[in-house]
C-alpha cells in the first residue's frame, strides 16, 4: 500500500527544517558574499514557522491540499521578505497541483515538485538563468516530469531530480544575478552560488528523504 | 551537635599546634567548625581522613559537619544547568518542539523521588532564566511547589511573583496562592496574589469579581507578566487534580468527553493543544492560554508517564518554550509524536559544524537571544515612544500613530524589515507616517501587518504605501494592496528609488530607496496630513522621490545578531562604494580616501544627476550607516556645504544623524533632495515623531 500523502507531507517538512537547521550558518555566509547574509536565518524562521504549525495539528487526518495551505501561511506570516511570498506561492500552487490526492504516488510527488516551481516562478516572474532559486526548482521540475513519463520508481526519480538540482544550482556561480538584490552588485556577483538556489537544494534533499523513508544505504547515498 | 563544640576546642588547640598541613592552611575560620571542614574537603581537596587527622575529630564527625554545612547553606552544590540541556534527549525534545531550553533529568530507582527532581531541575531552569525586574506568572500544584522548596535566589531585583489562577480551597497545600508565596519569599520578590478563587461558583459571580478595582489592579500585574512557570494535571481516574479543590466538585466528565487530555493555568487543553471548552470556562479566573501565550518565556515543569499525552498537547499548542521533565517522560513524549532515532541529530549538527571554516570570530553586541532580537527591540521602542505610536491589536509587528490616522485624511503606511532604526518607525506620527509594519531583521514584513497597517491608516480617502524599491518589499506590499483592495480600501504604491549607484541613470526604476526614504516619507506624510487628494498625495511624493538622490559609502560591514560575524570582508585601506542598507557589499570597492575626498566623489556622482543651478535649493542629509559617530558626520557636513556654497546653491533643511541604518556598519550617506516651491512648503509642514519634529 502506498503511504498516505499527508503523512510523507508532515514528515518532509519536518526533515526539512531540520535539514535548513543544519545548514543555516552555510546558507547566511554564502548569502553574506553577494547579498545581506541573512538568507539561512529566514529560512530558517519560516521553516519553523511551518514545523510548529504542523505540530498543532494531526496532519494524517488532513488533506494534503489543506496542509499545503496551511504550510504556506505559517511561512509567509513569518518570514515575508521575498523568500515568503515566494514559497508561499509555491506550496499553495503545489496544493492546487495536489486537490484530491490523498496517497504518495510517484505521480503526486511529480506534481508537488512541478506545482512548487511553478508558483514561485510566477510569483517571482524570473526565469532559469537570472541566478535565483529558480535555477534549482525548474530543472528539479523537469526533471521529475521525465522520470514520472518513464514511469521510473519514486527512487530513481528522487536521484534524478537531485541530480539536476544540484547542477542548476552550480551553475548560478558563473551568473550575472538578474533579479533579487545580488543584480545590484553586477559582476561583483560573479563566482558565488546563489544562496536561495543552495538552500532550494537544501530542501529538495530532505524531501527525498521523506518519500524514500525505506532503506538507510537510499538515504546515505541521497544525502 | 552536642558534642561538635568539644572536638571543636580539640581543632583549635591542634591548630595551635605546629602541624605541616595546618599550616598550608592559608585562611583563618573563626570559630566555625563547618566552614573549615568544607573548605579543607571542597576547596583543598583533602580526604576525609586527612581532614578527621588534622582537626583531630572522627571521619564519621567529619561528614556530619560536611552533611550539616551543606544544610545550613554554607556549601551549595549545584549542577550548571547547561549539563542537564546538553543531554542527548533533551537536545531531541529542543529541536523537535522548536523550544528555547529543555532540562531533562534521569528517572531514580524511587518514583516517588520524581517531584523533588522535577522542583530541583526547574530550580535550577528559574536560576538561569529569572532576571532582575521580571514579573513572573505562577500557577498551582505539587510540582510547582517543589520547585518553591528546591529555589533559593539572593541577589535579583524588582522581581514581582504574581499567582496566575485563582485561590483553591484551604486545605489544598499546593494550591496557587501558597505555590506563588513560596516561589516568591526563594527569590525574595514581591508576591502578588489574585483575591478570588480559582473557579467562581457562576458566571456571574466571576464578572461581580472582575468588576473589583482590587482583582483589575491584580489582573493589570498579571498582564505585565514576562515570564511563567506552571504544571500540567493530566486528566487519567487518579490524577491529583480531583482531589486538590481548585475545581471544586464540579463535573470534569464533560471536557473529557470533549476529548480533553489535560489541564494547564486551570484551562482545558487536547491532545493537539485546542482548548477544550466546557461547562467551567465562564467561571474561571485567571490566566487564559492566549494570555499565556503572549509571555515571552513560558516555563512548564511537568514529568510522569501518566502526563505524556497532556505535555505534548501542551508542546503541540506553543503554550510551554522551556520544558522541564524526566527522561522516561521526555521518551514517551518523542515517540508519541514520531520520532524514532533518538540520539542521532546532534551528533550530525556536530560534524556539520567542524565542516564550517577557522574559528570565528564573534562581534560583541547587547542582546540576550538572538532569536528575540526584532522582539525585544520592538516591546522597547514600544515602550520608549508610546507617547507617538501604539501596536496594533495581538503584534508588535504593526504600530499605528496615536495621533494620525483621522477620518477624510489619506492614510500614510511605510514599513520594511528590522536593522535600519530609527528606520521605520521613529518616522510615524502626526504630520508622519501614520502606521509601520516592522519586517524581521533585513526582511520586508509579511502582507497581514501591512495590510493591518493599512486598515488602521484608512480614513476612507485612499492609503499611500511608501516604500524602498526592492523585490521582497514590492511582492509584500502588492500582496498586502490585493487583501486592502478586497477590503475597499483603495491603495497607491510609492517605491524609494534614491540609491544612485545602484542602477545607471536610463535604470532609473529599478534603483532601490535608501536614506532619501526620509524624506520623502517626510513629503508625503504633510501632503496627507494637509487632506490632499489620493492623487495629489501621490503626484508630489513621486516628485519628492524623483529629486531624491543619494550615495553611501562604508568603511567597515556590519553584523548580525544571529551570526555576530561580520558579512564581508574589507581591506585595511578600502571602502565600500554604493552601499545599501542591507549590509551587502557596494557596488564597487575603492581606495580609502578623505572625509573631503569622499564627500566630493560622492557629490559629484549625484550633482551629474541632480543637475542643480546657482540660486537652487536642497534638503541635506548626512546619515550614518550605524557605527560611525556624529564627530565624522560633522566633519562630512561641512564639506557638502562648502561644496554646495561654491555652486551658489541653498542649504534650506539639512539632517544629520542616524536615520537610516545598516545595524552596525560603519559608514555614512549623503543624500539632497532637489527642492521646488511645494516640496520646501511641505518639508516645513510640523511634524511629531519619536525621531523627526519638525515646527
Amino acid at each position: 500500500m502506498v503511504e498516505l500523502l499527508s503523512h510523507c507531507l508532515g514528515r518532509m517538512f519536518h526533515n526539512i527544517s531540520d535539514a535548513i537547521e543544519e545548514t543555516k550558518d552555510h546558507l547566511s555566509a554564502l548569502d553574506g558574499a553577494i547579498g545581506d547574509a541573512d538568507h539561512g536565518v529566514t529560512m530558517s524562521i519560516g521553516f519553523q514557522a511551518v514545523k510548529i504549525e504542523l505540530s498543532k495539528r494531526n496532519v494524517d487526518a488532513m488533506a494534503p491540499a489543506d496542509l499545503m495551505n496551511i504550510a504556506a501561511a505559517a511561512f509567509l506570516n513569518s518570514v515575508g521578505a521575498s523568500t515568503g511570498p515566494l514559497y508561499a506561492t509555491g506550496f499553495r500552487s503545489a496544493a492546487q497541483a495536489l486537490a484530491g490526492a490523498t496517497r504518495a504516488t510517484s505521480e503526486a510527488q511529480a506534481a508537488l515538485i512541478k506545482g512548487i516551481a511553478a508558483g514561485v516562478r510566477e510569483r517571482g516572474k524570473g526565469q532559469r538563468g537570472d541566478k535565483t532559486m529558480l535555477d534549482a526548482w525548474i530543472p528539479a521540475a523537469e526533471a521529475a516530469a521525465n522520470a514520472n513519463r518513464r514511469s521510473a520508481g519514486s527512487e530513481e526519480m528522487w536521484r534524478l531530480i537531485l541530480t539536476a538540482a544540484e547542477a542548476g544550482a552550480a551553475s548560478t556561480c558563473s551568473m550575472v544575478a538578474a533579479r533579487g538584490r545580488a543584480a545590484r552588485l553586477g559582476e561583483r556577483a560573479i563566482g558565488h552560488v546563489d544562496p536561495g538556489a543552495a538552500s532550494a537544494v537544501v530542501i529538495l534533499k530532505a524531501m527525498a528523504l521523506a518519500f524514500c523513508e525505506d532503506g538507510t544505504e537510499q538515504k546515505k547515498s541521497l544525502r | 551537635m552536642p558534642e561538635g563544640e568539644g572536638e571543636f576546642r580539640s581543632a583549635t588547640r591542634l591548630r595551635a599546634v605546629p602541624n605541616e598541613v595546618a599550616e598550608a592552611t592559608p585562611l583563618r575560620f573563626g570559630d566555625d567548625p563547618y566552614v573549615w571542614v568544607s573548605w579543607l574537603y571542597y576547596q583543598e581537596g583533602m580526604t576525609q581522613n586527612d581532614i578527621a587527622q588534622i582537626m583531630g575529630i572522627s571521619r564519621a564527625t567529619v561528614i556530619a559537619y560536611l552533611t550539616e554545612a551543606r544544610e545550613r547553606g554554607i556549601v551549595n552544590i549545584s549542577i550548571e544547568p547547561a549539563r542537564l540541556a546538553s543531554l542527548t534527549l533533551a537536545q531531541s525534545m529542543k529541536s523537535h518542539f522548536s523550544l528555547r531550553d529543555c532540562f531533562v533529568i534521569p528517572n531514580g530507582a524511587d518514583g516517588r523521588a520524581l517531584g523533588e527532581g522535577l522542583g530541583a531541575a526547574g530550580a535550577l531552569a528559574l536560576r538561569k532564566f529569572l532576571k532582575s525586574g521580571d514579573t513572573l506568572a505562577v500557577t498551582g500544584g505539587r510540582t510547582v511547589m517543589a520547585v518553591g522548596s528546591k529555589l533559593k535566589i539572593a541577589a535579583l531585583q524588582d522581581v514581582t511573583v504574581v499567582q496566575a489562577v485563582g485561590g483553591a480551597m484551604a486545605r489544598n497545600p499546593f494550591s496557587p496562592e501558597l505555590c506563588a508565596s513560596s516561589i516568591a519569599s526563594a527569590v525574595g520578590a514581591a508576591c502578588v496574589s489574585l483575591s478570588a478563587p480559582a473557579v467562581a461558583s457562576t458566571a456571574a459571580a466571576r464578572a461581580i469579581m472582575f468588576a473589583e478595582p482590587l482583582v483589575a489592579e491584580q489582573f493589570a500585574i498579571l498582564s505585565r507578566a514576562n515570564k511563567a512557570l506552571f504544571g500540567i494535571a493530566s486528566l487519567r481516574p487518579n490524577a491529583s487534580l480531583y482531589s486538590d479543590g481548585v475545581f471544586g466538585g464540579a463535573d470534569l466528565q464533560r471536557y473529557i468527553d470533549g476529548d480533553a487530555v489535560g489541564v494547564l493555568a486551570a484551562r482545558f487543553i487536547g491532545a493537539w493543544g485546542q482548548l477544550v471548552e466546557g461547562v467551567l470556562d465562564d467561571r474561571v479566573i485567571g490566566l487564559s492560554l492566549a494570555d499565556l501565550l503572549r509571555i515571552d518565556l513560558r516555563i512548564c515543569v511537568a514529568g510522569g508517564f501518566d502526563k505524556v499525552p497532556a505535555i505534548l498537547g501542551a508542546l503541540r499548542g506553543g503554550y510551554a518554550n522551556v520544558l522541564v521533565t524526566d527522561a522516561a517522560t521526555a521518551r514517551g513524549i518523542l515517540r508519541a509524536d514520531g520520532v524514532a532515532e533518538l540520539g542521532r541529530r546532534p551528533s550530525d549538527k556536530q560534524a556539520v559544524k567542524h565542516h564550517g571554516r577557522e574559528p570565528r570570530q564573534h562581534v560583541k553586541k547587547f542582546i540576550n537571544e538572538p532569536d528575540a532580537v526584532v522582539d525585544e527591540m520592538l516591546d522597547g521602542a514600544i515602550r520608549a515612544h508610546r507617547t507617538f505610536l501604539r501596536p496594533l491589536a495581538g503584534s508588535r509587528r504593526a504600530l499605528v500613530s496615536l495621533d494620525g490616522p483621522r477620518a477624510g485624511k489619506v492614510g500614510l503606511v511605510i514599513g520594511g524589515g528590522s536593522g535600519h532604526e530609527p528606520c521605520f518607525l521613529g518616522y510615524v506620527g502626526k504630520g508622519l507616517a501614520d502606521a509601520v509594519a516592522v519586517g524581521n531583521i533585513f526582511s520586508t514584513p509579511p502582507p497581514d501587518p501591512i495590510f493591518q497597517c493599512a486598515k488602521a491608516a484608512s480614513g476612507g480617502a485612499g492609503v499611500l504605501f511608501v516604500y524602498g524599491n526592492y523585490v521582497g518589499d514590492v511582492m509584500n506590499f502588492d500582496m498586502a494592496a490585493e487583501i486592502a483592495r478586497d477590503h475597499g480600501i483603495e491603495t497607491r504604491s510609492i517605491m524609494t528609488t534614491d540609491d544612485v549607484a545602484s542602477s545607471p541613470r536610463e535604470n532609473r526604476d529599478s534603483r532601490r530607496g535608501v536614506a532619501g526614504n526620509v524624506f520623502v516619507f517626510k513629503v508625503a506624510g504633510a501632503a496627507c496630513d494637509k487632506g490632499w487628494t489620493l492623487d495629489a498625495c501621490e503626484a508630489v511624493t513621486r516628485k519628492a522621490n524623483a529629486r531624491t538622490f543619494t550615495v553611501g559609502v562604508a568603511l567597515e560591514p556590519c553584523s548580525l545578531p544571529q551570526t555576530r560575524r561580520y558579512n564581508f570582508e574589507i581591506g585595511p585601506d578600502e571602502i565600500e562604494i554604493g552601499m545599501g542598507i542591507h549590509g551587502e557589499p557596494g557596488v564597487l570597492r575603492g581606495a580609502l580616501a578623505t572625509a573631503d575626498e569622499t564627500v566630493d566623489m560622492i557629490l559629484d556622482q549625484i550633482f551629474a544627476e541632480m543637475r542643480p543651478a546657482s540660486g537652487d535649493r536642497v534638503a541635506a542629509l548626512v546619515n550614518s550607516l550605524g557605527g560611525t559617530p556624529l564627530m565624522e558626520l560633522y566633519i562630512l557636513y561641512r564639506r557638502v556645504e562648502q561644496r554646495l556654497a561654491a555652486k551658489g546653491i541653498e542649504i534650506d533643511t539639512s539632517f544629520v544623524g542616524h536615520y537610516c541604518t545598516s545595524i552596525d556598519m560603519v559608514g555614512a550617506s549623503i543624500s539632497l533632495l532637489h527642492l521646488d516651491r511645494e516640496l520646501q512648503e511641505l518639508l516645513h509642514h510640523p511634524c511629531r515623531a519619536a525621531f523627526l519634529q519638525v515646527g
